[in-house]
């Protein structure tokens, strides 16, 4: 299958979506308070956007209902292939790399001191990338996370998190 | 009358010229430079990125070393580009792409060096072009901007996304809108501006401020790069030796055609809202191919190839400015971290500029200026070192820049919620680059959003719900026009594009 077919099929996912996302905006629009007029109102310029994605999601839709996008998701529902993109070593890359940011952004940095967390998500990060031997990657770790603390404390004077 | 209007504008550039010549300013020039260079150098980060990354080394300075800083950072960035084009054939920003297609060739027959001699040059050159047409174009462009009320502001907003989305998609022009328009509902989160009533905020006190224009450009041009470059490990080397770069006075010459031409195309694309660098460098070399005596060598080591293509993305930063000071709408994603930049200095750009701050397009135009000569002085000197640079592995770099893009986050509002919306951002800019949706009409739709919004109320308040007033308005009329002709050849390709794989398709299932 080939990225032009594969791209039919998440487009009409994407087309639905924007149907219903376009619906759910021009439904919390209307629900907004009219202060004179509807034209003056906090709700009128998203109930117009609403309209937008509704039109464009269906043109999307039906692009991509013409370039058989739907006997596409049939077909990876029967094959499973939602199974094999788990097993895939890009997908699974990406995911770890996306798991640790959000380690570092959601968990670290709200609790540590940001050397200590900076240090900590390079390490991980590095470790896990095969970038360098094990001394090297915690050498890289601590003396970036300082220098760049320091830096950006000490020279430009700026806050850090 | 004119002429006392022209004295006043000559006055106004000696003054900013006075004022930008001072040993301070021309050493932040040269630093932000140097680091344009080096970071646009490196595969995976862009020239939006090093903007990115290096905007909170501005939060701390005055405002005109700040704007003196960050152009001197995105003139570097785009020319710098174009080493690690030529020598590893990985394009170090995607303006610099086009250029691969001659550079590379060049540094295989070992004339890598002469190649980035050309680029560096025709980016000098590109950048004289596009400084010149911007200081004489942007003032008349102010006039035409004075006389706009709310009707051609919202037909302006609204073209500036549909265009965007037009030009930068290949194939199917929908894609663009709809990341345009997602923009444009992305800055309806938050109180409305008029009633102070809060929108899309899910009950969260921190939404009511609206989503930060910084950390969600951070996040889309930051955090997705950086996804996108370590999802998969691309084995790089760099071939043949940096031996001459300069090229001889003749083939110097020889270019001088092409690079006027690129220049002028550089601009004219960079003054399209959102068009961008990588589109300027592609036309111009789509051009020179054409036009050119010898363009059936393009794409096989053609020097004429490389001084298009650079002319052109370099031109395009002047080009890109003159929308962003004359009507606060940013010409390429880097003039888009540019404008956010300067709003967060307090600075409006728009008509009411030159009467606010009357000499501020010349400080521009003179700090451009200033880079441009260092680009040119650093980018020979540094031709031959930068092969080191380029041998740094992009899995120890990456990792480090995400505590950059934290930083450049948090710094400008001091709020851990803006380094959670950077990140909620680049995942979204992962998956939609991901999708082949293009980053550049998002940004466009951000900034806009609240300028369509508002000037769409109000116009229609004045007009009571009319639309009858916008036929008496000129420059409105041809703006509707224009983007009536946008949707209707955009809605046109997405057909054929629809047709064309339509019939691929069948054709597939009735062979197989």
């Amino acid at each position: 299958m080939g990225k032009m077919d594969k791209m039919a099929a998440a487009d009409l996912i994407m087309g639905l979506f924007l149907i219903v996302f376009g619906g759910i905006a021009i439904r919390t629009s209307l629900n907004m308070k009219v202060y004179k007029t509807f034209l003056d109102a906090p709700g009128f310029f998203p109930f117009i956007l609403g309209i937008i994605f509704i039109f464009l999601g269906s043109v999307m839709t039906f692009s991509s209902f013409r370039r058989k996008g739907f006997e596409q998701i049939k077909q990876s529902i029967k094959n499973f292939q939602i199974i094999y993109l788990f097993s895939n070593i890009k997908f699974k890359r990406v995911m770890i790399l996306i798991a640790l940011m959000v380690i570092y952004i959601f968990i670290f940095i709200d609790r540590l001191n940001f050397i200590i967390a900076t240090a900590l998500y390079l390490f991980f990060t590095l470790y896990y990338l095969k970038s360098a031997n094990i001394i090297k990657i915690i050498f890289i770790s601590i003396i970036t996370s300082y220098l760049i603390s320091a830096f950006f404390t000490s020279f430009f004077r700026i806050p850090l998190p | 009358m004119m002429f006392d209007s022209f004295l006043q504008q000559v006055n106004l550039f000696f003054h900013a010229f006075a004022a930008q010549l001072y040993l301070t300013n021309i050493l932040i020039i040269a630093f932000a430079t140097l680091m344009g260079i080096i970071i646009g150098a490196i595969p995976g980060l862009t020239a939006t990125m090093a903007l990115a990354l290096l905007i909170n080394l501005s939060y701390g300075m005055q405002f005109d070393l700040a704007i003196s800083f960050l152009l001197g950072v995105y003139v570097g960035a785009i020319m710098g580009g174009c080493y690690s084009a030529i020598m590893i054939n990985i394009p170090g920003t995607p303006a610099a792409a086009a250029t691969a297609l001659d550079g590379f060739p060049l540094a295989k027959r070992g004339e890598g060096g002469l190649a980035i001699g050309t680029g560096v040059i025709a980016s000098f050159v590109g950048m004289l072009i596009s400084i010149a047409c911007l200081i004489f174009i942007t003032p008349f462009i102010y006039k035409i901007a004075l006389k706009f009320g709310q009707w051609e502001y919202f037909l302006l907003a609204v073209f500036g996304v549909m265009i965007c989305g037009n030009l930068s998609t290949g194939k199917d022009p929908v894609k663009g809108w709809v990341v345009g328009f997602l923009g444009f509902f992305t800055a309806m989160i938050g109180l409305d501006k008029v009633y102070a009533y809060p929108r899309f905020t899910l009950g969260l006190l921190q939404l009511k401020g609206g989503i930060s224009l910084i950390p969600a450009l951070i996040g889309v041009f930051g955090i997705s790069e950086i996804l996108i470059v370590l999802e998969e490990e691309i084995p790089y080397k760099i071939l043949g030796k940096i031996t001459k770069i300069i090229p001889s006075w003749k083939t110097i010459y020889s270019l001088i055609p092409t690079a006027i031409r690129s220049g002028i195309i550089g601009v004219g694309i960079g003054a399209v809202p959102g068009a961008g660098e990588d589109v300027a460098a592609w036309v111009a070399y789509d051009v020179g191919k054409r036009s050119s005596k010898q363009g059936e060598k393009f794409g096989t080591g053609c020097l004429e190839g490389v001084a298009a293509a650079e002319t052109a993305n370099n031109a395009c930063i002047g080009g890109a400015m003159i929308p962003l000071l004359t009507l606060a709408i940013p010409g390429s994603p880097p003039a888009a971290m540019f404008l956010a930049a300067i709003w967060l200095h307090g600075v409006q750009p728009g008509p009411m500029l030159p009467i606010e701050h009357p000499g501020f397009l010349y400080e521009v135009a003179i700090s451009l200026l200033i880079a441009t000569f260092f680009m040119l002085i650093l980018g020979l000197i540094i031709a031959k070192p930068i092969a080191s640079i380029l041998k740094i592995r992009r899995e120890i770099l990456m990792p480090i820049v995400l505590p950059l893009t934290v930083i450049g986050a948090y710094a400008g509002g001091v709020r851990i919620f803006d380094i959670k919306v950077t990140f909620f951002f680049g995942i979204l800019g992962y998956i939609l680059r991901k999708l082949d949706y293009p980053m550049a009409p998002l940004v466009l739709g951000i900034i806009l959003g609240p300028l369509a919004d508002i000037s769409f109320r109000q116009a229609l308040m004045q007009s009571r719900g009319s639309l009858i007033p916008l036929l008496g308005r000129p420059v409105g009329i041809v703006l509707l026009v224009a983007i009536a002709w946008i949707a209707y050849s955009g809605f046109r390709r997405t057909i054929e594009y629809t047709r064309k794989h339509t019939q691929k398709d069948t054709g597939m299932i009735q062979e197989g």
